[in-house]
C-alpha cells in the first residue's frame, strides 16, 4: 500500500527526516514513537501533501504509484486521511457542509454523482453515533468552541464518512482523559478492516493499549532507529527515550562509515 | 443639468424642487440652512481628513438630472413580506403593498416629522448630507407610537433606473418608547447605469425601543451611493444596523449612533465584498454621551480585482459615560494582490471606568485551513471559496430574524461559492 524509501525532507532548510524507510501492507497498523522533534509529525505531513515540506531526496509509492506527484487534495481522494495533531477551527462552516462538501469533491473525482441529501444524512447521524458524537454538533461550525477531546471525535467523525484506505492519526490522544480516549478508541478500532492501513503517531504507549499496532517503529533525529512489534512500545515505556539516544549514535555512525 | 464638479450647479439647478407642502416654515428653514452649510463646504474632496482614501472624480465628472418619478421598469422577485418601492427615489404607489398608518411617504408625513426631521444629523455634516437635507424629495416613514409592534419584516426597495439622475432620499423611523420593527432596504440598480443615489436613514428609537435596520446595497457596477443612516438613542433603546455592500462603484455610508440614554445598546454589523474596480467606504461612529450603555460593532470585507475598502471606526466615549463597554472589530481579506483596504479604528475616551476593544486586521486566507479543508479531499478552488464564504458569512451569522439571515446567506453563497450554493 504504502513504501516511503530513503525520504529526506526539510522545512524552511532545516533537515527533519533523514531517510525514513516504512513499509505499510493493506490493513496493517503502524504506530509511529519517538520524543519531540524527532520528525513523527512532519512525516505524516509529508504523506498528507502539506505546503511548506520540500522532499530533498527518496520517495513515497503509494498503491503503484508516486504519491509526491499528486497534490493535497487528490491524495485526500486516492484515500489518504490525516487526523490532524490539532483540528483546525473554521468559523462559519458547519461540520455537515465541510464533509458533504469533502465527500462530493471525492465523489466528483470518482466520476460519482453527488450523495443524496438523506442518504448523507443518515450516514453522518450514524457516524456520529459510532463516536458518540451529540448530532447538535453536525450543525456547529468546524471545531469552533469543542473541546480537545471533542475536537479528535471530529476527526475520527470524519475519518469515518471518508473511508479512507490509508489513515494517518497524528498525535491522537494528546489531550485527551480516559473517557474520551476510550471513544476514539473504540471509534479507530471500528474502523480497522484487512483493506484499510493505519499509522499512528504517538508519543506514549497508552494509546497502543486501546489500539493495537501490528508493528512499531522508534523515530529520532528523523530516522528510524528501531522497530519491532507491540512490546517494543512497552520496552520503550519502561526505559524511555534516553534508551533509544544510544541508538541514535550508532545509526549516525553507521551512516558516516557507509 | 448639474455639473457635479461645480458647487454652485448644485444650488442652481435644484432651485425649484418640489416636496409638496414647501412652503412650510420648518422645512424651508432647513433646506435654507443646509444650503448655506454646503455652500461653506461644497462636495468632499480627497484634502478632507474623513475622505482621504475616496477619490470621488469618477462622481464628479458626470452631470446629474434631479429625478424625476416614473414607474418600476423592471421586474422585482416576489415576496410575502409587506413592500415599498421608490423609484429613482419616488414612491411607486402601484408597485407598494405596506402602506399604512403606520408606514407613509415622507411627502405625506411632513407634519409627522417635523419634530425629527434632521435631529440625528452630524453636527457639522459633509456635503452630501447637506444636499440631502437641502433637496430631499420623498422617502418612506415609519412612525410607531407607544408600545406598537410592527409586525414581520417590511421591505423597501430603491431601483434606480434613469441615467445620469440623482436623487435625494431622506426616511425616518420614528420609533417611540416600548416599539419594535423590523425594516430592510435594498438598494438596487441596473448594471451600466451611472446614477447617484443619496439616501439617509435617520432613526428615532424611544426609550426601550427595538430597531433592527438592514441596508443591502446592490447597486449598478456604475453608480455612486452615498449613504447615511443616522440614530437616536434614549434609554434602553437596542438598534442594531446591518450594512451589505455588494455592488456598486464608489459607495460611502456614514452609520452614525448617539447613545442618549442609559442602558442602550447599539449593534453595527457591515460586510463588503468588492469585485472589479468597487470602492467601498464605511465611516462609523458610536457617540457614547451617557453612562452605562454597549456598542458592538463587527465589519467585514473580502476584496477581489481591483477593489479597494475603507473603514472608519470612531467610537467617543464622553467623560460621564462611565461603565461604557464598547467593542470594535474590522477584519478584511484581500483575495487579490491588487485590492486594497484602508482602516482606521479611531478611540476617544474621556471617562476612566469603560471597557473599550478593538481589533482590526488585513490578511489571506489561513493556509492551514487551506490545508485541513483540502486534506479532506476538497479541491483548491473550492476550500478557497469556502473559507471565502465562511468569513463573509459571520457577519451574516448574527443576523437573528431567520428569514433575512437566509436570504443573505443565499445572496452571499451567489458571489462567493459558485458551484457549491448547495452547502449553505
Amino acid at each position: 500500500m504504502l513504501k516511503v524509501t530513503n525520504l529526506h525532507a526539510s522545512i524552511d532548510g532545516k533537515s527533519i527526516l533523514n531517510g525514513i524507510n516504512l513499509e505499510v501492507k493493506p490493513g496493517e497498523v503502524h504506530a509511529i514513537m519517538g520524543p519531540n522533534g524527532s520528525g513523527k509529525s512532519t512525516l505524516t505531513n509529508v504523506i498528507a501533501g502539506r505546503d511548506g515540506y520540500e522532499v530533498t531526496q527518496g520517495s513515497i509509492e503509494y498503491l503503484g504509484n508516486d504519491l509526491l506527484d499528486l497534490a493535497a487534495e487528490e491524495r485526500a481522494c486516492e484515500g489518504i486521511f490525516l487526523a490532524f495533531q490539532y483540528p483546525v477551527e473554521i468559523p462559519g462552516v458547519s461540520n455537515m457542509a465541510m464533509l458533504k462538501a469533502a465527500m462530493n469533491s471525492m465523489r466528483k473525482y470518482h466520476g460519482q454523482d453527488e450523495i443524496k441529501a438523506g442518504d448523507f444524512l443518515k450516514l453522518i447521524r450514524e457516524k456520529a453515533d459510532l463516536v458518540e458524537m451529540k448530532h447538535e454538533f453536525l450543525k456547529r461550525a468546524v471545531n469552533q468552541g469543542f473541546s480537545g477531546g471533542e475536537k479528535k471525535r471530529n476527526e475520527i467523525l470524519q475519518m469515518a464518512m471518508l473511508e479512507p484506505k490509508l489513515a494517518l492519526l497524528d498525535e491522537t490522544d494528546s489531550g485527551l482523559d480516559i473517557d474520551a480516549l476510550k471513544t476514539v478508541s473504540h471509534g479507530v478500532n471500528a474502523l480497522r478492516s484487512p483493506e484499510r492501513s493505519m499509522i499512528l503517531v504517538t508519543h506514549y504507549q497508552r494509546l497502543l493499549d486501546y489500539i493495537v499496532p501490528d508493528y512499531v517503529h522508534v523515530l529520532a533525529n528523523g530516522k528510524i532507529v528501531k522497530s519491532g512489534d507491540k512490546s517494543l512500545a512497552l520496552e520503550l515505556e519502561a526505559k524511555g527515550y534516553s534508551w533509544i539516544e544510544g541508538m541514535e549514535d550508532t545509526a549516525a555512525a553507521v551512516q558516516q562509515a557507509s | 443639468m448639474i455639473t457635479a464638479n461645480e458647487n454652485t450647479s448644485w444650488v442652481t439647478a435644484h432651485a425649484d424642487v418640489a416636496l409638496s407642502g414647501a412652503n412650510i416654515a420648518w422645512l424651508n428653514q432647513q433646506r435654507k440652512s443646509a444650503l448655506t452649510q454646503f455652500e461653506a463646504v461644497g462636495l468632499p474632496g480627497v484634502r478632507d481628513e474623513d475622505w482621504r482614501y475616496t477619490n470621488l472624480r469618477a462622481l464628479k465628472s458626470n452631470d446629474y438630472a434631479l429625478s424625476s418619478a416614473s414607474s418600476l421598469n423592471i421586474e422585482l422577485a416576489d415576496t410575502t413580506n409587506p413592500r415599498l418601492v421608490f423609484v429613482d427615489g419616488h414612491l411607486d404607489q402601484a408597485a407598494s403593498t405596506g402602506l399604512s398608518d403606520s408606514v407613509t411617504s415622507l411627502k405625506d408625513s411632513l407634519e409627522i416629522v417635523e419634530a425629527h426631521f434632521s435631529s440625528t444629523l452630524p453636527k457639522k455634516p459633509h456635503g452630501f448630507t447637506a444636499l440631502n437635507t437641502a433637496y430631499a424629495h420623498d422617502g418612506y416613514v415609519v412612525h410607531l407610537k407607544s408600545g406598537q409592534v410592527l409586525e414581520g419584516v417590511l421591505e423597501v426597495v430603491f431601483v434606480s433606473q434613469s441615467a445620469d439622475a440623482v436623487s435625494h432620499t431622506r426616511n425616518l423611523i420614528i420609533a417611540d418608547a416600548n416599539t419594535q420593527c423590523t425594516i430592510v432596504e435594498r438598494h438596487v440598480g441596473t448594471h451600466g447605469t451611472v446614477y447617484l443615489n443619496n439616501v439617509i436613514t435617520e432613526v428615532v428609537a424611544g426609550d426601550n425601543a427595538h430597531v433592527d435596520h438592514y441596508k443591502i446595497q446592490q447597486e449598478s457596477n456604475d453608480a455612486f451611493h452615498m449613504g447615511g443612516v443616522f440614530i437616536n438613542q434614549a434609554k434602553g433603546a437596542h438598534v442594531k444596523s446591518h450594512n451589505i455592500a455588494l455592488s456598486g462603484l464608489v459607495t460611502r455610508n456614514d452609520i452614525h449612533s448617539n447613545l442618549l440614554g442609559q442602558g442602550a445598546h447599539v449593534e453595527m454589523n457591515g460586510l463588503v465584498i468588492g469585485k472589479g474596480r468597487q470602492h467601498v467606504d464605511n465611516h462609523t461612529e458610536v457617540n457614547h454621551a451617557v453612562p452605562n450603555c454597549t456598542s458592538d460593532e463587527y465589519y467585514k470585507t473580502v476584496l477581489d480585482d481591483h477593489s479597494r475598502s475603507v473603514f472608519r471606526g470612531r467610537i467617543i466615549v464622553a467623560k460621564d459615560a462611565q461603565l461604557t463597554n464598547a467593542d470594535q472589530q474590522n477584519n478584511n481579506l484581500l483575495l487579490s494582490k491588487d485590492a486594497e483596504a484602508d482602516c482606521k479604528p479611531q478611540l476617544e475616551i474621556y471617562a476612566d471606568d469603560v471597557k473599550c476593544s478593538h481589533g482590526a486586521t488585513v490578511g489571506q486566507l489561513d493556509p492551514v485551513s487551506l490545508f485541513y479543508l483540502k486534506s479532506r479531499g476538497i479541491d483548491a478552488k473550492s476550500a478557497n471559496a469556502l473559507l471565502t464564504f465562511a468569513f463573509a458569512n459571520e457577519v451574516i451569522e448574527r443576523i437573528n430574524v431567520d428569514s433575512v439571515r437566509q436570504e443573505l446567506t443565499q445572496i452571499i453563497a451567489g458571489e462567493l461559492l459558485s458551484g457549491l450554493e448547495e452547502l449553505v
